[in-house]
């Protein structure tokens, strides 16, 4: 990057199944307001805007960016959509973030959202494929075979995906902000039924309403705003094709070299040591032991053992999802940027509740398509 | 301006504007562009480092319509990538931003889109907020006749005036042989078609049509070697507006006026008139016309330079526009790659003589909503 870059600004809704108190507008409109009161700036302060969500059909409205111009602030300014599937919170962030880089702009509102109680989200997540009869068994028909495959591959026990969504659950007590905030025990996930083996009712993610703002700034912006903001280190997003020979699904190669680009630019080569916490795009509970394999946090095969030994909760050695993460809130395209605008909080040292304690260095990531679309940040409280 | 980096168009590539390609999906259709537009800049798949790509679902008729273009674009080994649900000149905008940082010097922008497998009129009507103005039946026909009553109510022009506006851009349409519409008419032949809706007549509409298109960006130093004739961008900025109709001044382009006020600083020129050429998105006569007034190009309310002798200069149009072709989610891109072949010699029978500096005009949702002016240069703009 051209010069430094910070978070100066997180504002998030109270995530509901429904939120009928507010429409579309309304929800956008709330999560901005959080933002930019979190930042001390006001709408005039604002250079440009940039918008994501997940596909369009999720409420009924395309491009909805259109009519929300009034309540994102963006009349008369910049305003770019971006649309990455699962992923598109983060990378959302990551292009308000090349703005500042840029040198073009000094402030830049990035927002996301998905109000899910508009439509039908197994519908929208099972698109017609070439080529391929259509399953209508929405992304966890889709990602099933994935975990499936995972499992079979390492040897992975039959109750990591269990503790891995009472473990997240666990997390989302303390989030205010979380949808679903009442614990289950790993009895209560083994007892509920497949929805697509080996994925359990309670080891996947909520349909929910909700939206993310993070403002993200210049160094002089960010020196002089009223809090401590988090710098960002690094931010890519990488996607890859889907119909390659020999691609690996369940580890895409797209996922581990956007990690060790985010790595190598933060200086950090060891994340299992440097990272202090990491919210990480987990819908489906396989899928955390599945990407801390990716993420480079272990070697292959050792991810589930990792979850094994609870060093993965909170107040162990790598807290994963302290907020509950994707299982316990799921606006799809707001959830990548809830994973970064999480890690920022955590190097704020603004995460109340679900505080990491001394966290210094946290990872951000999110991915979607089918697990194509990587989008990954390292922020932290130094300069 | 602050430190910018000199970055070009080198190539571009798009298939002839049809009605509809029978035998290709929309994907079998971008595979050729891209790699044309690859050939043409004599280079592999690999020297391009970034690649943004501009769609819509809904206009592919299904969610995540996007994800499949990965493949064709060439997204293996995996790739930097961006998508915007957006015409494909943002999506231009964007790799322009990441490309002033620093961090890549070579970039790849698409635009694709089969937009014969649906009705545009139908579902750019979903573009309208949902709440008061979707659901009364507006479409891009009725919200376009009414800003042309505005535009018409204001300046006293009359139906005369748009049928020779479209004349223009239809006779201009006869020389290019990626138009879809290619045959010459009269002003009266026009006016002599039936209302679409009043004021505006069917022949004052661009046909449904598709296409697929390609565009390289390169920065100094990469920029000539990949280029005989690079086309160098001087200034460049976009603005959105609020949607609501009943909010706006329908007759003028505010957001227009802005960016081209931005761009021209940039471009460090005085005047919009100091240009040799300019390609504008504007499907009708009467959009022609606002959007030359807020360019500069005629004096407010006056006689209209749409209507002024041939050979004056910027040209307006010379490819025919996008009333002669229209391939929603491209048609922005088409602008900026005409202008690059007028000003690098590439434009045959529809050549500009002796284009030096040419401006692209794109603009998306109902009404002229969100507009970007280019200005661009056949010399370098910074030393």
């Amino acid at each position: 990057m051209k010069r430094p870059v910070a978070v100066v600004g997180v504002g998030q809704t109270h995530h509901a199944s429904r939120r009928a108190d507010v429409n579309i507008a309304g929800l956008v409109r709330e999560a901005v307001d959080c933002a930019l009161l979190d930042a001390g700036l006001e709408h005039k302060d604002i250079d440009a805007v940039v918008i994501g969500k997940a596909p369009d059909m999720l409420e009924g409205v395309m491009q909805p960016e259109q009519f929300l111009v009034g309540a994102l602030g963006a009349h008369m300014k910049p305003m770019l959509r971006v649309h990455t599937a699962g992923s598109v919170g983060a990378s959302t962030a990551l292009t308000a973030v090349t703005h500042i880089a840029s040198g073009l702009y000094d402030r830049v509102l990035s927002v996301a959202f998905e109000k899910q109680s508009e439509g039908n989200v197994m519908w929208v997540t099972s698109p017609n494929l070439p080529f391929t009869p259509p399953l209508v068994a929405g992304a966890g028909g889709f990602f099933a075979p994935y975990c499936r495959a995972y499992i079979r591959k390492t040897n992975c026990p039959p109750h990591i995906g269990p503790v891995t969504a009472a473990n997240a659950r666990d997390n989302a007590t303390r989030n205010e902000y979380a949808h679903l905030r009442e614990p289950v025990t790993v009895e209560d996930v083994m007892n509920s039924p497949y929805l697509w083996e080996p994925i359990r009712y309670l080891e996947t993610c909520p349909s929910s309403d909700g939206a993310c703002a993070l403002i993200v700034a210049s160094e002089e912006v960010a020196k002089k705003g009223p809090r401590k903001p988090a710098w960002i280190k690094s931010g890519y997003s990488y996607a890859e094709a889907m119909w390659v020979p020999g691609r690996d699904q369940v580890s895409p190669l797209a996922g581990r070299i956007c990690a060790k680009a985010v790595y190598d630019k933060a200086g950090i080569t060891d994340p299992w040591k440097q990272i202090d916490t990491a919210e990480i795009y987990v819908p489906f509970a396989w899928f955390e032991a599945m990407w801390l394999e990716n993420l480079g946090f272990c070697d292959v095969g050792e991810g589930w053992k990792i979850i094994d030994r609870g060093e993965q909760k909170f107040g162990a050695h790598l807290p994963i999802n302290p907020s509950g993460g994707v299982l316990c809130t799921n606006p799809i395209g707001a959830s990548g940027m809830l994973r970064l605008g999480e890690a920022a909080l955590q190097v704020m040292g603004r995460a109340d509740a679900h505080q990491v304690e001394g966290a210094k260095t946290a990872l951000g990531h999110a991915y979607g398509g089918g697990a194509q679309y990587f989008a990954m940040w390292i922020v932290s409280s130094e300069r | 301006m602050k430190n910018l980096r000199n970055v070009a168009v080198v190539g571009f590539a798009q298939q002839p504007v049809v009605s509809r390609d029978e035998h290709r999906t929309t994907h079998e259709m971008l595979y050729p562009t891209v790699r044309q537009a690859l050939a043409d800049c004599g280079v592999d798949r690999d020297a391009i480092e970034y690649q943004v790509a501009g769609s819509t679902d809904y206009m592919d008729g299904r969610p995540f319509g996007f994800v499949m273009a990965l493949d064709v674009m060439g997204s293996w080994p995996p790739r930097q990538d961006l998508h915007l649900e957006m015409d494909a000149a943002f999506a231009a905008y964007y790799a322009w931003v990441r490309l002033q940082t620093g961090e890549c010097d070579t970039a790849m922008v698409v635009g694709y889109g089969k937009t014969s497998e649906g009705d545009p009129n139908r579902i750019l009507n979903l573009q309208l907020d949902p709440y008061y103005q979707a659901p009364i039946g507006l479409d891009p026909t009725s919200t376009a006749a009414l800003q042309a009553s505005a535009y018409m109510a204001r300046t006293g022009i009359t139906d005369s005036d748009l049928a020779a506006v479209a004349a223009r851009n239809r006779a201009a349409g006869a020389r290019n042989p990626d138009s879809q519409v290619r045959e010459a008419t009269t002003a009266a032949e026009l006016q002599k078609t039936p209302w679409a809706v009043e004021p505006l007549r069917t022949g004052y509409l661009p046909p449904v049509g598709e296409s697929a298109t390609c565009l390289i960006l390169a920065a100094e130093g990469k920029a000539e070697k990949m280029c005989d004739r690079p086309v160098w961008i001087h200034g460049v900025d976009h603005r959105a507006e609020m949607q609501t109709l009943g909010a706006r001044d329908l007759s003028r382009s505010a957001s227009t006026q802005l960016a081209a006020e931005k761009a021209l600083a940039m471009a460090g020129m005085r005047r919009a008139n100091e240009a040799d050429v300019a390609e504008l998105l504007t499907p009708t006569p009467s959009e022609e016309l606002i959007v030359c007034e807020a360019l500069g190009l005629a004096p407010l309310g006056l006689a209209p330079l749409g209507l002024a002798p041939e050979g004056s200069r910027p040209a307006i149009n010379p490819s025919g526009g996008a009333l002669c072709a229209h391939p929603i989610m491209m048609t922005g891109l088409i602008r900026l790659g005409e202008v690059f072949r007028q000003l690098s010699g590439r434009a045959g029978a529809r050549a500009v003589p002796n284009a030096r500096r040419g401006i692209a005009h794109v603009t998306q949702g109902h009404c002229l909503q969100h507009n970007m002016v280019w200005v661009l240069g056949s010399e370098r703009r910074w030393s």
